[in-house]
């Protein structure tokens, strides 16, 4: 406990440090005072005794300092010192200190608003127990019962009941999909996104209900008791917070009885308002509030002790066994289904999952980010550098007077941490902006699990960062300046030491490495730009103007007949009004995001397929004839659906061109015949129409065929209205027509396509926007540190140049001079740019669309892009000095 | 002026604390007298530095210090022994003597 004792007497002694001071002043007065004594005695005179006495003692200040030292305690008194003496001197240099914070704080708000969201996303676990423990399997069905209507079975893949045996393996296993139902709330009706889950499904999480229960094993079978539990939050908006369990809600024209309410803050997935059981076996009943069909996704548990690699595997030999001996056709499916599945695992950290294609954006996010910091690090050193120059007969004076070199190098540290704290606080302050802005791009799975927020950690990160960034751009200057030899400085006499030559080496190797960065995020931006401009001039195959739209889902019990009546009255509402030119419905909206259907077709005439791979594919969609003209889509050959093509005429159908080149190649579509596989019947073409983009702008168009809504009636349609009228205006007429009809009709997606449009890119549009924002900061940033370093040494050189004009060299010949200097630089840190941008673009691949990762473009265009600001933050300033009369220089001195 | 020697850095501290051993109670000038007295004027200590030395050696806790009255009836500090010091005297002698046997040995004409 020697160390307790000893840290004892230290704070002791911090407590009461002036009175162990005044007694270490007193003993060793005495003692001088002893000593002189005894020297009259021994016969010196007082003058002599009073002299030697002193001397003999020694340096009685510097005896205080190392005593204080001894307690270890100076460097705290040195510190504050150091912080006072900074502040002071930044306080005199407002322009200065101003322009550094700025920099420092857009390197670290933008920094940590990154680290924030990937540490949402990546680094910290999904708030779960035990989090790692938690996989998805890929490959692993969920069992269908096709009940009487005798769907035929095909072969028994891997499903959940598989896995659930595979105890040692996984303790737990669960699906999961997210889809919406209409609450038929007493107020308003509404949408709400609902998780339909397997009972297992809260136990496999962790998490339990903070009042009633779960879903039980009886109501997650086919014909269980319809069972619903609520979210905390719709708990306490719709409900009130009452006590509800065992009362019922409308959920799409369903009963549902609530047996539990979750915990706080639980919303997976994709945010759930409400979960409802997902039946094992699932039946068409199932997914029939739904359009049909949702894609479900199979979570487990690894058992404990188990890594994911070793269950992985074991799913692996699951599949093998229960798909039996490879069939005739040699390589089976499940073999390549397991090449696949070796390479990226039949069992994913749920996490990495989730994030899914976003973690490669977030990690080039995060790297652009790094770089714009080591821009802005490099912009601060030579602002730093510049700064010390120009002290370095102050600290070579105050060396002469006693002050050591390490306290110099300190005191000019703490100088450049306290600029870093001072743009973190900046920078943190920035960090919600830029953070709102990245939500865009988190996916859309964990937004709700796990939100990018501001947190202590992300705080802790922040403030580490400015620390490194603060010695990173101030150590460099501190060491250099307390190095220079004390004696030539103020023997040279002038304010700035060896000047001759112009720009320091290390000034010159900081803004070549910080042009370099600058090229590779400008190149970094060009392409991203560049493919976003190609996927906004897309052609879209349809006009988005002036659109309104709006979705609604009929009650699954709705009679065919009801709903054509509904929607036929809803659509002359529309027509009578005569501010919308005209109104159509769809059963999906393109780029609407998700959902639509395939089906495969065979042309008439055409040889049959002999395997699946030679099927043939098109797109699904159901219109009236007005949607062409509402949304925009041009005719290009025969007609749209009349009033005549109801379900007793003959099957006609309208194809996009895609389909026409695909099935019927140099001939005229129009005419021809084609059926579905394995039902009888035919489709006669009667009209082309233009390509519309459906599933994605980034997406080739598919074959799409449209089919007369009144034959084929789905339960999810869109209405669809072009007007001039204001969105707002468009949007409540549109809404006030589906009420008039059925006044308890829940709508959603009230919006403009051109909305929907843009939302359909707003990922790619965040990410480019993001990207080329660092990339123009990185050029203003780079143009200022040219700005700062050619005025730095102009102002050096202003006796040098004036002596050149006296001697006959005109301004001319003076900016050539510099310019040339600046001019190599320049072009160095363009060429290594440039090399490192066309090395390391390879990584931006994925991220491109439509532009090479080479593209001839951006790489001539960047360079114009740096070379017009350098040469501009060159020659102002030279300009400036070079038009000083040499007469007035050569006076000044 | 006499030409003295410095004392060999380290060695102070061992020096106060053997001081201290054999005299129970000192003030800082009485101590300096003490050792220079004894090293026959020999070894001349830079008089300040006794003071951080002392300093150090309140923190370890090797010594106490008190304050109390010169013969003179002036104030000043008395510094005493604690057994942590008597301790770390007996460790820092024996090693001495380790590394001084080893000197004479290597010194000493073959």
């Amino acid at each position: 406990m020697r160390w307790l004792d000893e840290l004892l007497r230290r704070i002791w002694y911090l407590i009461r440090r002036d009175r162990f001071a005044a007694e270490l002043d007193e003993e060793m007065r005495l003692h001088v005072e002893l000593r002189e004594a005894r020297l009259r005695q021994q016969g010196h005179d007082p003058t002599a005794a009073r002299y030697v006495a002193r001397r003999r003692f020694g340096n009685k200040s510097s005896l205080q300092e190392r005593s204080r030292d001894a307690w270890g305690l100076n460097w705290i008194d040195n510190g504050v010192a150091d912080l006072r003496f900074a502040i002071r001197r930044l306080r005199n240099r407002p322009g200065f200190a101003i322009a550094t914070i700025l920099v420092a704080a857009l390197g670290i708000g933008a920094t940590t608003a990154v680290f924030s969201a990937i540490d949402a996303a990546m680094l910290r676990g999904l708030p779960f127990p035990r989090s790692s423990e938690l996989v998805t399997l890929t490959d692993v069905s969920v069992p269908f019962d096709p009940g009487a209507q005798g769907f035929p079975s095909g072969r028994h893949f891997t499903d959940i009941s598989d896995v659930a045996a595979m105890r040692e393996v996984f303790s737990s296993v669960a699906a999961f999909a997210a889809g919406g139902l209409n609450l038929t709330d007493p107020i308003r009706p509404r949408r709400v996104r609902v998780g339909v889950v397997t009972a297992g499904f809260f136990a496999t999480l962790g998490v339990r209900a903070q009042l009633g229960r779960v879903f039980n094993d009886a109501e997650a079978h086919p014909g269980g008791a319809s069972s619903v539990i609520l979210s905390d939050a719709t708990w306490r908006r719709t409900f009130g917070g009452r006590d509800v369990v065992g009362s019922s809600i409308d959920l799409s024209g369903t009963r549902y009885t609530i047996v539990g309410v979750m915990g706080p803050g639980f919303d997976f997935p994709n945010e759930s308002e409400l979960w409802i059981p997902l039946t094992v076996p699932t039946t068409f009943a199932t997914f029939a509030p739904f359009r049909g069909f949702l894609p479900s996704r199979v979570i487990a548990r690894v058992a404990p002790g188990m890594s994911v690699a070793a269950a992985s595997a074991r799913l692996l030999d699951t599949w093998r066994r229960l798909a039996g001996p490879p069939d005739h056709s040699g390589r089976s499916n499940l073999e390549e289904m397991i090449d696949e599945a070796r390479a990226t695992g039949a069992a994913v950290p749920l996490q990495r999952n989730l994030v899914g294609q976003n973690e490669r954006a977030l990690v080039i996010l995060m790297g652009a980010t790094a770089l714009l910091l080591l821009i802005a690090c490099a912009n601060v050193a030579n602002l730093l550098l510049s700064d010390a120059a120009s002290r370095r007969r102050e600290v070579a004076l105050r060396e002469v007077l006693g002050a050591t070199r390490g306290r110099i190098a300190r005191q000019l540290l703490a100088e450049s941490v306290l600029l870093a704290f001072a743009g973190a606080a900046f920078g943190i302050a920035l960090a919600p902006a830029v953070l709102h802005v990245l939500r865009a791009m988190m996916p859309a799975d964990l937004a709700g699990v796990a939100p990018a927020k501001l947190d202590l950690r992300v705080l802790i990160f922040a403030t580490g960062l400015a620390l490194v960034t603060g010695l990173a751009f101030g150590l460099w200057p501190a060491v250099g300046t307390a190095r220079a030899d004390a004696g030539e400085t103020i023997k040279s006499g002038g304010s700035g030491g060896a000047t001759a030559s112009g720009l320091g080496m290390t000034r010159r190797v900081l803004i070549t490495v910080e042009l370099a960065l600058t090229v590779m995020l400008l190149v970094a931006s060009g392409l991203m730009l560049r493919s976003l401009d190609r996927v906004l001039s897309q052609p879209l195959g349809m006009d988005p103007e002036h659109v309104g739209t709006l979705e609604m889902s009929f009650r699954p019990e709705s009679k065919r007949a009801e709903k054509i009546a509904k929607l036929h009255a809803i659509l002359a509402r529309l027509e009578g009004d005569p501010g919308i030119h005209s109104a159509g419905i769809v059963n999906d909206i393109p780029l609407r995001g998700g959902g639509g259907i395939s089906l495969s077709i065979e042309v008439d005439g055409a040889p049959k397929p002999k395997s699946v791979d030679e099927m043939q594919f098109a797109r699904n969609l159901n219109t009236s004839g007005g949607y062409f003209d509402a949304m925009g889509i041009p005719l290009l050959r025969g007609r749209t659906f009349t009033a005549s093509d109801d379900s007793l005429a003959p099957q006609v159908a309208v194809i996009n061109m895609a389909m026409a080149k695909r099935f019927w190649p140099g001939t005229d579509a129009i005419g021809r015949t084609f059926g579905f596989a394995g039902s009888p019947g035919s489709v006669t073409v009667v009209g082309i129409v233009a390509d519309v983009r459906e599933r994605s702008l980034e997406r080739d168009v598919q074959p799409q065929m449209y089919f007369p809504i009144d034959r084929n009636t789905p339960d999810n349609v869109a209405i669809v209205a072009r007007s001039g009228l204001p969105p707002g205006t468009l949007l409540a007429r549109l809404t006030d027509a589906v009420h008039s009809v059925d006044r308890s009709q829940a709508v959603y997606n009230v919006r403009m396509m051109e909305d929907v449009i843009s939302t359909s890119v707003t990922p790619r549009r965040t990410n480019t926007t993001l990207i080329a924002i660092f990339g123009a900061l990185a050029l203003l940033l780079s143009a200022f540190g040219v700005y700062a370093v050619v005025s730095f040494s102009v102002t050096r050189r202003t006796r040098e140049f004036g002596i050149r004009a006296a001697l006959g060299a005109s301004g001319r010949n003076i900016a050539v001079l510099v310019g040339g200097e600046m001019m190599w630089i320049v072009g160095l840190g363009l060429a290594l740019g440039l090399a490192g941008a066309w090395a390391l673009s390879r990584v931006m691949t994925s991220l491109l669309y439509g532009v090479g990762i080479h593209d001839a473009a951006t790489f001539v265009a960047v360079p114009l892009a740096l070379i017009v600001p350098a040469a501009v933050a060159t020659l102002v300033p030279t300009w400036r000095a070079v038009r000083v009369d040499p007469t007035e220089i050569m006076r000044a001195e | 002026m006499a030409i003295r020697d410095e004392i060999p850095p380290g060695t102070l501290e061992m020096l106060i604390l053997k001081t201290l051993a054999s005299q129970r109670e000192l003030h800082g000038f009485e101590i300096a007298d003490a050792i220079e007295r004894r090293s026959g004027d020999v070894l001349h200590v830079e008089e300040g530095s006794l003071y951080p030395a002392l300093q150090r050696m309140l923190i370890k806790g090797w010594l106490v210090g008190e304050w109390g009255r010169t013969a003179e009836n002036r104030r000043a500090r008395y510094y005493k022994l604690t057994p942590a010091g008597r301790k770390q005297l007996d460790a820092e002698l024996s090693s001495y003597r380790r590394v001084s046997v080893a000197i004479d040995r290597i010194l000493k004409p073959a």
